[in-house]
C-alpha cells in the first residue's frame, strides 16, 4: 500500500509546488508580493513527502531598512518637486524682477533727463506699476504654492488615516487567522508590509513588532498611529500662530486638537512639504517681501522731499503691504493684535525673518518684559533692540517695536506669561505693492531744499511737511566761537526758528523737515519752498536714481545685489536637494535589490521549476502507475 | 546574486529615464545657448549674472543718460555760437559808432542796426530745446528767462541752477547753464571798466584803464577819479584826484593838475591801471572805475541798451558828444567782458562734450566686458555641448538596445 500512499504524498507535494510556483508567476508584478518556497520534508511515519509549509520569502530587517530609505526619498523628491518651480520662477533673466527694477531707473534716468516731460513721466509711473505688479504675481505665486502645500498636507493625512485604518484591521484579521489556524496567511502579511511601506513614502514612521506578530505604528515622537487593532487618526489643522498655515494635530485624551512641531515629521512627502515650506518657501516670500519693502519705502522716503509740477509736496510713490501679527489661539491672556505696521526710521532692522514674541512677565512694563526670537534662526534678540512703550500708562494701545516693524496691542494688560504672539513683517509685503500715483504732474522730480547745497549734507521730509505751502528761508552765520547760528523764518517774526552752536553732522528740525548740516559757512542761504522749485528742477529724480545702488535691503544689500543673493540661496537649496535626492535615490535602489533579491520572483527561476516540479508529478504518477502494475501483477497470478 | 524580474525591469526604465533626462537637459542647453538654464544649474554663477547684469544695465542707463546730456550741451553750444557772433558784431558797430566822423543820420542807422543785434540776442537767449524747454532758464525752463520790463529793460527771471545729470556712476554733469551765468556775468580775471558819470557837464572824454603793473592790480578795488577847479588860483586851473570808493585818498594820494588844452591826453596811473583823459572837465565831474564783476558791468543787455540809448539820441553838444564817447567806450570794454565770458561758456560746455565722448568710449569698453563675463559666467560652450549632446544620445540609445534585448531573454522563449 505504502507505494500508493508515497506516491499520492509526492503527487501532492507536486500540486503545491506548481501551485506556488504559478502563484509566484502571476504576481510577479503584483507590488508588495512577496516570493513563496514550497518547503518538502520527509513523511515521519511511513515514508513519502509532504509539505512543511508555504514560505514567504521576506526580510524583517532588509524591509525596514528600504522602508527608512523610500521615507527620505520620497521626502526630498517632495522637495524638489516644490523647490523646482522656484528655481524655475527665478531662471527667467528677462522677465524677472531684476530687469524690472532695472528699467525702473532707467524709468528714473530719463526724468532726470527731461523732468517735466509727459512721456518721461509716463515712463516712470507705467514702470512703477509694471514692477510692483511683477511684485505681486511672484508674491502670489508663491503663496499660491503655500494653499498648494497647505491642500497637500489634507490629502497626505487623510491617505494616512486611511492606510493606519486598514493596518488595524488587517492586525485584526492575522490574529484572527491565527487564533483558528495557528498560521497566518501570507497574502495578509504582504498586504500589511505594502501599507507600511506605502506609509513610509507618506510620512516616517516607526514600526514595533509585539510579539512578533503585530505591528504598532508611531508617529517619530512616539505619538501612536495604529496600537495593535486601534488606530489614531492625525489631523489637519490651522497653525495655533499663524490661521494660514495648515499643520499635523491630533486629538488629546480629552478630545482636544493639539498641534504638533513642524520638524518632528521629517520623512516621506509630508516631511519633505513641510521642510521645503519651512526652510526654502518662507524664507524666499519674506526675501521677496523684504525686497518689496526696502524698495518702497526707501523710494517713498525720496519722494517726499520732493516738489511736483503743482508745487506740492511729493507723496507716496508706493502703496506696500502691511506686516502681519497674530495671537497664539492657546494664549491665556485676551489680548490682540490691534495694529502693526513698519517702523520707518528703523526700516534697514527689517529682516526676512519671522519672529514669536512671547511673554515673559505679565502685565509688561518695559522691553525686558517680552522675548522675541528669530523664527529662522531661532536667535533671541536682544533687549536692547526692543522697544516698549505705553502711550496711555493704562496698557490700551502699548507698542512693541522691533526689526523694523511696530506692534500695537489692543490692551496689554489683558497679556498672560507665556502668551505667544507670531509676527510676520515682510511674508505678504510684496503681494501689497502698488503704484500709487495716477497724475503724471504728481511725480516729484524736484527738490524743495534750494540754494547753498554744501552746507546740508541730507534732509528728510515727513509727510505733510511745510504745511499751508509757506516758505522758509534759513540763513548761517558765524558764532565767533567755532560754531554756526542759523535763524529760520518764515516772514512771520513770530515763527522764526533759532538754532544756536550748531556744526557740521548736527541735525535741526524745521517745519516737519529734517536738515543733518553738512559744510557750513558765514553767510550760507537756504529755503525750502515748494514752489521755488522750477519746472526742470531733476534733483529729487537724481536722488531717486541713485537709489539703485544704494544698500537699503537691511542696511547692507543694494536690490540688485539682494535679488542675487535669493537667486544663489534658491539655486544652491535646488541644487543640494538634487544631489542629496541622487545619492539618496542610489541607496534606496539598492536596498530595493537587496529587498528584491530575497522577496522578488524571477521568472527564469520559476520556469525551471514548473519543469521540475512538472517532471516531479510525472515521476509521482508513474510510482502510483508503477505502483498498479505490481499490484496488477500480485492480482493476475491467479488468473 | 538572485536578481528578480521586477529588478531587471525597473533598472533598465530607470537608466533610461535617467539617460532620457541627461539627454533632455543638454538639448535644452543648446536650444537656450546657455549652460545655465536654472538658477540651481550654477547659483554661484547665476547670482552673479545678477550683478553683472544690473552693472550692465546701470552702464546702458548712463549711455542713455549721456545722449541726452549731449543733447542739451550741444544745442546750448550752438546758440552760444551764434551769440558770440551777435556780440561780436555788435562791438563791430560800436566802433563804427566811435568813429567821430559818422553824421548823427549815420549813428541813427548803425543804432537800428545795433537793435537788431540786441532782439536777436535775446532771441537766442530765449532758446528753447526740441521739447519746447527753455535752454538758459536753469531749473524754469517753461517760461521764457529773459522778459522786457515795463520799462522796455530786459530782466532775468531764470533760476541760477544748471540742471545736473548723472552721467557715469560718479560723475554728475551739468547740462544746462542758467542765463544769469551767460548773459549776466564776466569771467574772473576781466578789466574793470570805467564810466563817466551820467551827470557830467564837461566833455572829458577817457581811454582804458589799461593794466600796467599785473601785480599791482586788486581786481576787487573800485576808484572814483573826481575834477575840481579852483578859481581863485592864478592861472585859475583845474585838478583832479583818484579816491577810493568811499571817497578817501589814495595811499600815496595820486592827484594833480590838469590841463584842458594840453595837445597831449593825460595820463594818469593809480592802482596799476592807466587812463588817458581828454577834454574839458567842470568842477566836480567824475569818472569811475569799478571792477568788471560789479552789479552795474556785467549785464550784456543793459550794455546793449545803454549803448543804444546814446545812439539813438542826436549829440548836441560837446558834453553830451563826451556821453557819447565814454558811454561807447564803457559799453565796449563790457562787450569784451561780456564776450570772454560766453567763449569761456562755449569752451567749459566744450569741454564736457569732449568729456562726454570719453566717457562713452570707456562706458562702451565697459559694456563689452560686462557681456564677455555674463556670457562666460551663463553662456554655453557649443563644441563641449555638442560633444555632450552626442554622448548622451549613445548612451540612451545604448540603454534602449539594452532593454530590447533583455525581453527576449527569458526560459519561457525556450519552453514549447
Amino acid at each position: 500500500m505504502s507505494i500508493f500512499s508515497t506516491g499520492l504524498s509526492g503527487l501532492n507535494a507536486a500540486q503545491n509546488a506548481l501551485q506556488t510556483t504559478s502563484n509566484n508567476i502571476s504576481n510577479v508584478y503584483t507590488p508588495g508580493y512577496n516570493r513563496e518556497v514550497t518547503l518538502l520534508g520527509e513523511a515521519r511515519a511511513d515514508g513519502g513527502v509532504r509539505v512543511n509549509d508555504i514560505q514567504r520569502q521576506f526580510d524583517q530587517y532588509v524591509a525596514a531598512q528600504l522602508n527608512a530609505a523610500t521615507s527620505k526619498t520620497s521626502a526630498l523628491e517632495a522637495y524638489r518637486g516644490q523647490v523646482e518651480q522656484i528655481d524655475s520662477l527665478l531662471a527667467d533673466r528677462d522677465a524677472g524682477l531684476a530687469p524690472l527694477m532695472q528699467n525702473f531707473f532707467s524709468a528714473l534716468e530719463d526724468l532726470a533727463s527731461a523732468p517735466s516731460d509727459p512721456a518721461a513721466r509716463q515712463g516712470v509711473l507705467g514702470n512703477v506699476d509694471t514692477l510692483s505688479a511683477q511684485f505681486r504675481s511672484f508674491d502670489g505665486y508663491l503663496q499660491d504654492m503655500q494653499d498648494g502645500i497647505n491642500g497637500q498636507i489634507r490629502d497626505e493625512v487623510t491617505q494616512i488615516n486611511n492606510a493606519t485604518e486598514q493596518l488595524a484591521d488587517i492586525n485584526r484579521e492575522i490574529a484572527l487567522a491565527r487564533a483558528r489556524s495557528g498560521e497566518a496567511p501570507n497574502g495578509l502579511l504582504n498586504q500589511r508590509d505594502q501599507l507600511v511601506h506605502e506609509l513610509s513614502e507618506r510620512l516616517d514612521v516607526r514600526l514595533t513588532i509585539q510579539d512578533g506578530k503585530t505591528y504598532n505604528v508611531s508617529l517619530p515622537n512616539g505619538q501612536p498611529l495604529v496600537a495593535g487593532t486601534n488606530h489614531y487618526r492625525l489631523e489637519s489643522m490651522d497653525s495655533p500662530g499663524d490661521p494660514q498655515r495648515t499643520v499635523l494635530g491630533y486629538r488629546d485624551s480629552g478630545g482636544n486638537r493639539v498641534a504638533l512641531d513642524e520638524g518632528i515629521v521629517s520623512g516621506g512627502t509630508l516631511g519633505g512639504l513641510m521642510q521645503f515650506r519651512a526652510e526654502t518657501l518662507d524664507k524666499t516670500q519674506n526675501q521677496i517681501g523684504q525686497l518689496a519693502v526696502s524698495l518702497g519705502v526707501a523710494l517713498n522716503q525720496q519722494h517726499v522731499n520732493g516738489v511736483d509740477l503743482n508745487g506740492e509736496q511729493g507723496g507716496e510713490l508706493f502703496k506696500i503691504g502691511e506686516p502681519r501679527a497674530y495671537a497664539n489661539t492657546r494664549n491665556a491672556g485676551s489680548a490682540e493684535v490691534s495694529d502693526v505696521r513698519f517702523d520707518a526710521d528703523n526700516i534697514d532692522r527689517l529682516t526676512a525673518s519671522d519672529y514669536t514674541v512671547r511673554v515673559i512677565n505679565a502685565p509688561p512694563s518695559g522691553a525686558a518684559d517680552f522675548q522675541v526670537t528669530r523664527k529662522d534662526s531661532g536667535a533671541a534678540l536682544d533687549a536692547s533692540e526692543l522697544s516698549f512703550a505705553d502711550p496711555n500708562a493704562d496698557g490700551t494701545g502699548a507698542t512693541l517695536s522691533f526689526g523694523g516693524v511696530t506692534v500695537t496691542f489692543d490692551d496689554s494688560s489683558d497679556l498672560a506669561a507665556s502668551d505667544r504672539f507670531e509676527v510676520q513683517p515682510v511674508r505678504r509685503a510684496a503681494g501689497g505693492l502698488e503704484g500709487a500715483i495716477v497724475d503724471l504732474d504728481k511725480i516729484a522730480a524736484g527738490s524743495l531744499l534750494h540754494g547753498d547745497s554744501d552746507a546740508i549734507a541730507s534732509f528728510q521730509a515727513a509727510p505733510g511737511a511745510l504745511s499751508g505751502s509757506v516758505s522758509w528761508s534759513l540763513s548761517v552765520s558765524d558764532d565767533g566761537s567755532g560754531g554756526f547760528d542759523i535763524v529760520a523764518t518764515n516772514g512771520n517774526p513770530a515763527d522764526d526758528l533759532n538754532f544756536s552752536a550748531v556744526g557740521k553732522g548736527d541735525t535741526i528740525s524745521v517745519d516737519g523737515v529734517d536738515l543733518t548740516l553738512g559744510e557750513l559757512k558765514d553767510g550760507q542761504a537756504l529755503a525750502l519752498d515748494l514752489s521755488g522749485s522750477g519746472s526742470g528742477d531733476n534733483r529729487n529724480a537724481l536722488a531717486m536714481q541713485s537709489l539703485q545702488t544704494t544698500s537699503l535691503v537691511g542696511g547692507s544689500a543694494s536690490l540688485s545685489g539682494a535679488y542675487g543673493a535669493m537667486v544663489s540661496d534658491v539655486g544652491n537649496r535646488t541644487n543640494i536637494v538634487q544631489v542629496n535626492l541622487d545619492a539618496q535615490q542610489g541607496l534606496s535602489d539598492q536596498l530595493r535589490a537587496a529587498q528584491q533579491s530575497e522577496s522578488g520572483v524571477n521568472l527564469d527561476e520559476e520556469a525551471a521549476n514548473l519543469i521540475r516540479y512538472q517532471q516531479y508529478y510525472q515521476a509521482n504518477a508513474r510510482v502510483i502507475e508503477t505502483g498498479t502494475v505490481v499490484l496488477d501483477t500480485i492480482l493476475g497470478l491467479r488468473n | 546574486m538572485r536578481i528578480s524580474s521586477v529588478t531587471m525591469f525597473e533598472q533598465s526604465v530607470s537608466s533610461m529615464n535617467r539617460q532620457q533626462g541627461e539627454f533632455l537637459k543638454v538639448s535644452e542647453q543648446v536650444a537656450s545657448g546657455r549652460r545655465v538654464v536654472n538658477p540651481s544649474d550654477d547659483p554661484q554663477a547665476a547670482s552673479r549674472a545678477v550683478g553683472v547684469d544690473q552693472s550692465k544695465a546701470m552702464t546702458q542707463q548712463y549711455a542713455d543718460s549721456r545722449v541726452s546730456a549731449r543733447n542739451s550741451l550741444s544745442q546750448s553750444e550752438s546758440v552760444l555760437n551764434s551769440v558770440s557772433d551777435a556780440v561780436t558784431s555788435a562791438k563791430t558797430l560800436l566802433i563804427q559808432a566811435a568813429s567821430d566822423t559818422l553824421s548823427d543820420a549815420d549813428r541813427q542807422s548803425v543804432a537800428s542796426e545795433l537793435r537788431g543785434v540786441y532782439e536777436t540776442l535775446l532771441g537766442q537767449a530765449n532758446a528753447t530745446d526740441g521739447n519746447g524747454r527753455y535752454l538758459f532758464g536753469g531749473y524754469r525752463d517753461d517760461s521764457p528767462p529773459f522778459v522786457k520790463d515795463s520799462s522796455g529793460a530786459v530782466q532775468y527771471v531764470g533760476d541760477d541752477r544748471g540742471r545736473e545729470q548723472r552721467i557715469d556712476s560718479s560723475r554728475l554733469m551739468e547740462v544746462s547753464s542758467s542765463g544769469a551765468g551767460i548773459f549776466q556775468s564776466v569771467p574772473s580775471g576781466a578789466d574793470s571798466v570805467a564810466t563817466a558819470d551820467k551827470d557830467n557837464t564837461g566833455s572829458v572824454t577817457f581811454k582804458g584803464p589799461q593794466v600796467v603793473d599785473r601785480e599791482a592790480v586788486d581786481s576787487g578795488a573800485s576808484y572814483d577819479i573826481t575834477f575840481s577847479y579852483d578859481a581863485l588860483a592864478t592861472p585859475p586851473s583845474y585838478t583832479y584826484e583818484v579816491t577810493d570808493s568811499a571817497g578817501g585818498s589814495l595811499m600815496p594820494p595820486v592827484t594833480g593838475s590838469y590841463d584842458p588844452d594840453a595837445s597831449e591826453p593825460v595820463r594818469i596811473e593809480f592802482g596799476g591801471l592807466t587812463m588817458e583823459l581828454e577834454g574839458q572837465p567842470a568842477d566836480g565831474d567824475s569818472i569811475a572805475v569799478r571792477p568788471a564783476d560789479h552789479k552795474d558791468n556785467t549785464d550784456l543787455f543793459t550794455t546793449l541798451e545803454s549803448a543804444l540809448g546814446v545812439l539813438e539820441n542826436p549829440a548836441q553838444n560837446d558834453a553830451e558828444k563826451a556821453a557819447l564817447r565814454n558811454t561807447l567806450n564803457t559799453s565796449m570794454r563790457k562787450l569784451d567782458n561780456s564776450l570772454d565770458n560766453v567763449l569761456t561758456t562755449r569752451a567749459s560746455m566744450g569741454a564736457r562734450l569732449n568729456e562726454l565722448d570719453v566717457v562713452d568710449q570707456v562706458g562702451s569698453n565697459r559694456l563689452l566686458n560686462y557681456e564677455q563675463t555674463l556670457s562666460d559666467l551663463v553662456d554655453l560652450d557649443y563644441a563641449e555641448a555638442a560633444s555632450e549632446y552626442s554622448l548622451r544620445q549613445l548612451g540612451l540609445q545604448a540603454s534602449q538596445l539594452t532593454f530590447a534585448d533583455l525581453k527576449d531573454m527569458s526560459l519561457f522563449n525556450y519552453l514549447r
